[in-house]
């Protein structure tokens, strides 16, 4: 459409202002993190000008930047040295990827390239299953992980996350999957080539963003998931989302390592993400876009 | 050979879907069919204090469920929640596409900036926005007092006619930009014929939005409806760090209502009939929607 330079502008203004707007609350729990502890209890709020202190890493990742250590009570008189959580939370996101991605991508190019009688109705099966609330799933898991003894231990979690990702990555990567035209496997089918052939040779080498940014999704619900670790672990191991909770204390809460570790957290995810964003985002649209 | 034994090997070459499909079959089974029959024989049993075990009640949960007032409120705070929250994040969200789809310099670093709210874990933007909205020290709550909406002694969080809105906060900043990013997708890939019809025809802009965007990204914004929707029924991450259902009963929803009769009261029967109910909603919702708006994968 043709617009006017100033409307250009305005565009390009108001645009930066609604994105600036969005980052704040970012940027004001990025501030808290490097705040001493009297600065993100000052009122007025302080937002520009504070010192900054990498204290609050310091104490929950347990290295040292070099600058003077001070003896202080902390809140709840808690141990805040959470490099561990961090670790788990990889182990558990990681693993619980590859499981989740290994399952679905083989099930979504059957679904995507085989005919057979109900599959609209499996695919329908397979979405409702998302449907299922997280707490409708913890409660009677909690017995049986009990039973198997896979409470609180890295397998249960992993399993658990790796179920609750699978109905989305299915879905998503059967869209993928169906971009790639069909002629491709018919034509490999005539020379002979078995379906697994075509899968690890043609199939998975064409579809690579795409499973790529299924990971992506799947490593990040894992890295956020709360439910499901706070309800089926006890002390063996905890993600970084349900041991912020562990900087509320009894005495006060621990904003600024509370903070810290949050920052630290989105890291790794938003790095991931940025790498696969267009086929990402693409693929959330299940496939509607095509009419 | 028989008929049979060439059947089974059949079914068992890369020719046939099932072992292709076995490994999800087995996941799905294991976790969610057995969880749903559990919860549906847990459903009549509670757990009996003083014998230390499960006993069978009958229908006495179920009888429970329709009597149980705060049941009845935690649905209403649920649909409250997932009416409101859908509404503004698909609205909010179209603008802000609308706004964003553009080749203009700088355009592609605030697409990706606006990603970053994806990644936060919700238990930790539940915390962000309890730390903003703190009636003496957040910084949300000291820009409504400028702005006299509101002072310190009306405290968001704490206030029960205020309290939900100010969880569906934390949730709208946070998936804003879902809706924002699959919008996007859509819109890019329309295609440009019947613009420069509507153009010729001198159609205004939001004429030409209501008449050519909209039915052209239906199948679109039926998707996000569906994802979103789902995920807003079950609503348990922001409630449960920011308000823990409070201040009284406010903020339960159904997922948190569930939680706590389960883990808290330790009343395992009745946290599973609420879950059930809970999933029953959501599948004839979202059923329904399927139905309605011709959702096909």
């Amino acid at each position: 459409m043709v617009q006017s330079k100033s409307t250009r502008m305005l565009r390009i203004l108001f645009a930066w202002a609604v994105v600036l707007l969005f980052m704040f609350p970012l940027y004001y729990w990025i501030t808290v993190a490097f705040k001493d502890a009297r600065e993100i209890f000052d009122s007025p709020p302080n937002v520009w000008s504070f010192s900054p202190t990498m204290k609050n890493f310091e104490q929950v990742f347990g290295i040292s930047f070099g600058f003077e250590q001070q003896q202080e009570v902390l809140p709840g008189g808690g141990n805040f040295y959470m490099a561990p959580r961090l670790w788990d939370s990889i182990v558990v996101a990681l693993l619980s990827t590859a499981l989740a991605v290994a399952i679905s991508t083989i099930a979504a190019y059957a679904l995507s390239r085989m005919g057979f009688r109900g599959r609209h109705h499996f695919v329908a099966w397979v979405l409702s299953t998302r449907m299922m609330p997280p707490v409708a799933v913890a409660i009677p898991m909690f017995f049986i992980y009990q039973d198997l003894g896979l409470m609180d231990t890295y397998t249960g979690i992993i399993l658990i996350h790796a179920l609750m990702n699978l109905p989305l990555a299915v879905l998503l990567l059967k869209s993928f999957f169906d971009d790639i035209p069909q002629e491709i496997d018919e034509s490999a089918i005539i020379d002979g080539a078995s379906r697994w052939l075509i899968f690890r040779r043609v199939i998975l080498p064409m579809a690579k963003g795409g499973i790529a940014a299924t990971a992506v999704l799947c490593f990040i619900f894992s890295w956020t998931e709360f439910l499901f670790v706070l309800t089926l672990t006890q002390t063996g191991l905890k993600t970084v989302p349900v041991v912020s909770s562990s900087f509320v204390t009894s005495t006060g809460t621990a904003w600024g390592n509370m903070a810290a570790l949050g920052a630290a957290a989105i890291v790794p995810a938003f790095i991931f993400i940025l790498l696969v964003q267009k086929q990402l985002v693409r693929g959330l649209t299940l496939g509607s876009l095509k009419q | 050979m028989s008929v049979a034994v060439m059947r089974l090997r059949r079914m068992v070459s890369s020719d046939h879907p099932l072992p292709w499909l076995s490994p999800l079959i087995a996941m799905l089974v294991v976790f969610t069919i057995y969880p749903l029959f559990y919860n549906i024989w847990l459903s009549f049993h509670e757990y009996a204090t003083f014998k230390r075990r499960l006993v069978y009640v009958g229908w006495e949960n179920w009888s429970m469920l329709i009597q149980d007032e705060r049941f009845w409120e935690s649905l209403i705070v649920t649909f409250t929640y997932f009416i409101v929250v859908l509404a503004i994040e698909l609205v909010l969200g179209m603008v802000l596409a609308l706004l964003l789809d553009s080749d203009g310099p700088g355009f592609g670093l605030l697409r990706a900036l606006l990603t970053l709210t994806l990644v936060v874990p919700p238990a930790i933007t539940g915390m962000m926005f309890l730390l903003m909205q703190d009636p003496e020290f957040g910084v949300l709550s000291y820009l409504l007092e400028l702005l006299g909406v509101l002072d310190s002694t009306t405290p968001i969080l704490a206030t029960s006619s205020l309290a939900l809105f100010g969880v569906m906060l934390a949730d709208i900043w946070q998936w804003t930009p879902f809706m924002v990013l699959i919008f996007l997708a859509g819109l890019r890939s329309l295609p440009p014929e019947p613009y420069e019809a509507a153009m010729l025809d001198g159609a205004s802009a939001f004429q030409t939005f209501r008449r050519i965007t909209l039915p052209l990204m239906s199948k679109v914004i039926a998707v996000a409806i569906l994802i979103r929707g789902i995920d807003l029924f079950r609503v348990f991450d922001y409630v449960f760090v920011m308000t823990s259902g409070g201040p009284g009963t406010s903020t339960y929803t159904l997922s948190l209502y569930a939680w706590q009769q389960t883990f808290s009261f330790i009343k395992w029967g009745y946290g599973a009939t609420l879950s059930l109910v809970t999933l029953a909603i959501i599948l004839i919702i979202a059923n329904l929607f399927i139905w309605r708006a011709k959702v096909r994968w």
